[in-house]
């Protein structure tokens, strides 16, 4: 263990301390890594770089656990519905298509390292 | 509890499946133990700001503390503190511009400055644990869709802010005032979509320790953990915290907005993936929880030789009153380090005379001054909150 940062600490859990006014705002600004929009080949992938990817990285896809067609379809819904994604509901059987096809290819690999 | 272990098995893109596909990069990838998988994550790309973290998501980020920071210290260093964003981040804040506008049911409506917040009453420290209420998640067994975290979207901090209740007072609380709400700078991409706002109850919001925080171990806030100001509530779910703190507004009923009446709620009774509709309430206080984080699981140790194992606990709305080892015929109470406060985290040790074997599903078990003990089976609900299951590992005598 180390012990020195708690040397500082251990008196403070709840202290106050006074009305000092030396905190100062500095203005902020961050760049965030790029992403490079990783995403497997497989039928539909265009469906899901046309329609998903512009609000969040692949790795929210990629990264669920085994789904059922249905139960993608349910979180697809979802994002429409509730998060107003802009998702063209002709796409969506591709998507679904892809999400399905990419989850069933990830086990092959899953399968190998297990052996 | 595989959080923060490099895998041992060859750890090149292509190696781990479908999401690395493209071209063969050499990267670290860490095995986050999630049953069923998909386990692997990388620990890039690296954030402004931040160190190694497990990288959940690029856009919005989710990035997640490694289990082997835990071992260094009480303080999680900001560079290794979680990030969760629901929304995408802003990624620049003009500080002479911010205002926090306090309105809704207050006596005359405020618009504060950064200066005006940092003045509105006395300066309070308080070191508190946070952690997302999916925290876990990925270990659910039925496994639920969400954010698949491991273990380490949860950090430990030295805040330093004035008390909401004194910026409140800025504009005057009403009469019939119920919640408090919360918005940030982040706001939905789209039209119509739902803004991340956040609502505790009137009594909360005037607690001691309930702060608008702008110090995270006596730096600024991270950008990416909620520059230039954030809401802390020490015990409650990090949901509650909202960064980049920009709207207070005072409710006179109950908040109806999405991520209160619809996302982040729990079962008020004991569910199985197979209970129908159940009664469900908004998440709120964290329970206890207590890790290993001197070993990981698989790791090997010396037959004959003793052992001595260390982690970290909190007791989540309440301090801990006690930590014990418990699994592989190897119970006993833990000793416990230095006290930082009911909501920080507490370092934990044990010392094993002499390892005989193989140590198979040990853990530690953490119960707090209240009386609520980690359970023995994981609670499971359909939203992956909340977990506080005893977290096993399995050592090998070798």
């Amino acid at each position: 263990m180390k012990h020195a940062p708690l040397l500082a600490i251990i008196a403070l859990a709840l202290a106050g301390c006074g009305r000092g006014s030396e905190v100062t705002f500095a203005d902020a600004a961050i760049t965030l890594p790029e992403d490079s929009l990783d995403l497997p080949q497989a039928p539909g992938r265009d469906a899901v770089l046309a329609n998903c990817t512009a609000c969040h990285s692949p790795s929210m896809m990629l990264q669920q656990p085994k789904l059922a067609r249905d139960k993608w379809a349910g979180i697809v819904t979802k994002m429409r519905e509730v998060y107003k994604a802009p998702v063209d509901e002709a796409a969506v059987p591709e998507i679904l298509d892809y999400l399905v096809a990419v989850q069933a290819q990830a086990e092959e690999p899953a399968a190998r390292e297990g052996a | 509890m595989n959080e923060g272990r490099l895998s041992r098995r060859a750890l090149l893109a292509g190696a781990g499946g479908a999401a690395l596909a493209g071209p063969v990069l050499a990267r670290k990838l860490v095995d986050l133990g999630l049953p069923g998988g998909p386990s692997l994550r990388p620990l890039d790309p690296q954030f402004p700001g931040k160190g190694e973290m497990i990288v959940q998501r690029i856009r919005a980020p989710l990035l997640e503390t490694p289990m082997a920071v835990f071992d260094e210290g009480l303080l999680t260093p900001n560079n290794r503190h979680f990030v969760r964003w629901h929304w995408e981040m802003p990624t620049r804040v003009d500080a002479a511009a911010h205002r926090v506008t306090v309105g809704g049911a207050v006596e005359r409506p405020a618009s504060l400055t950064l200066d005006e917040v940092v003045g509105a009453g006395e300066r309070v420290e308080v070191v508190a644990v946070n952690q997302c209420a999916g925290n876990g998640r990925g270990l659910s067994d039925t496994r639920v869709t969400g954010a698949q975290w491991g273990n380490g979207a949860v950090a430990c901090a030295k805040w330093t802010g004035v008390r909401l209740r004194d910026v409140l007072a800025k504009a005057g609380v009403a009469p019939g005032a119920k919640r408090v709400r919360f918005a940030g700078l982040d706001v939905p991409l789209t039209d119509g979509a739902p803004q991340f706002l956040k609502s505790i109850p009137l009594e909360i919001a005037m607690r001691d320790d309930v702060l608008v925080a702008w110090g995270m171990n006596d730096e600024p806030l991270p950008l990416l953990n909620g520059y230039p100001l954030r809401i802390v509530v020490p015990g409650w779910f990090s949901t509650y915290w909202v960064k980049m703190l920009s709207t207070i507004e005072v409710l006179t009923g109950e908040d109806d907005s999405f991520f209160m009446a619809k996302g982040y709620r729990v079962p008020t009774q004991p569910v199985t993936p197979a209970s129908g509709e159940v009664t469900m309430v908004p998440i709120t206080t964290m329970p206890p929880r207590a890790f290993i984080t001197s070993h990981a699981d698989g790791d090997s140790v010396a037959r004959g030789r003793p052992l001595t194992l260390r982690g970290i606990a909190f007791g989540g709305d309440a301090g801990l009153a006690r930590v014990d080892l418990v699994g592989a015929g190897a119970d006993r109470p833990c000793t416990m380090g230095p006290d930082a406060g009911p909501y920080a985290f507490r370092r934990w040790e044990v010392t094993l005379p002499a390892v005989t074997g193989d140590l198979a599903g040990i853990g530690v078990r953490a119960a707090n001054v209240k009386g609520a003990v980690q359970p023995e089976r994981l609670a499971w609900n359909p939203g992956g909150y909340a977990r506080n299951v005893i977290e096993r590992i399995t050592l090998r005598a070798s």
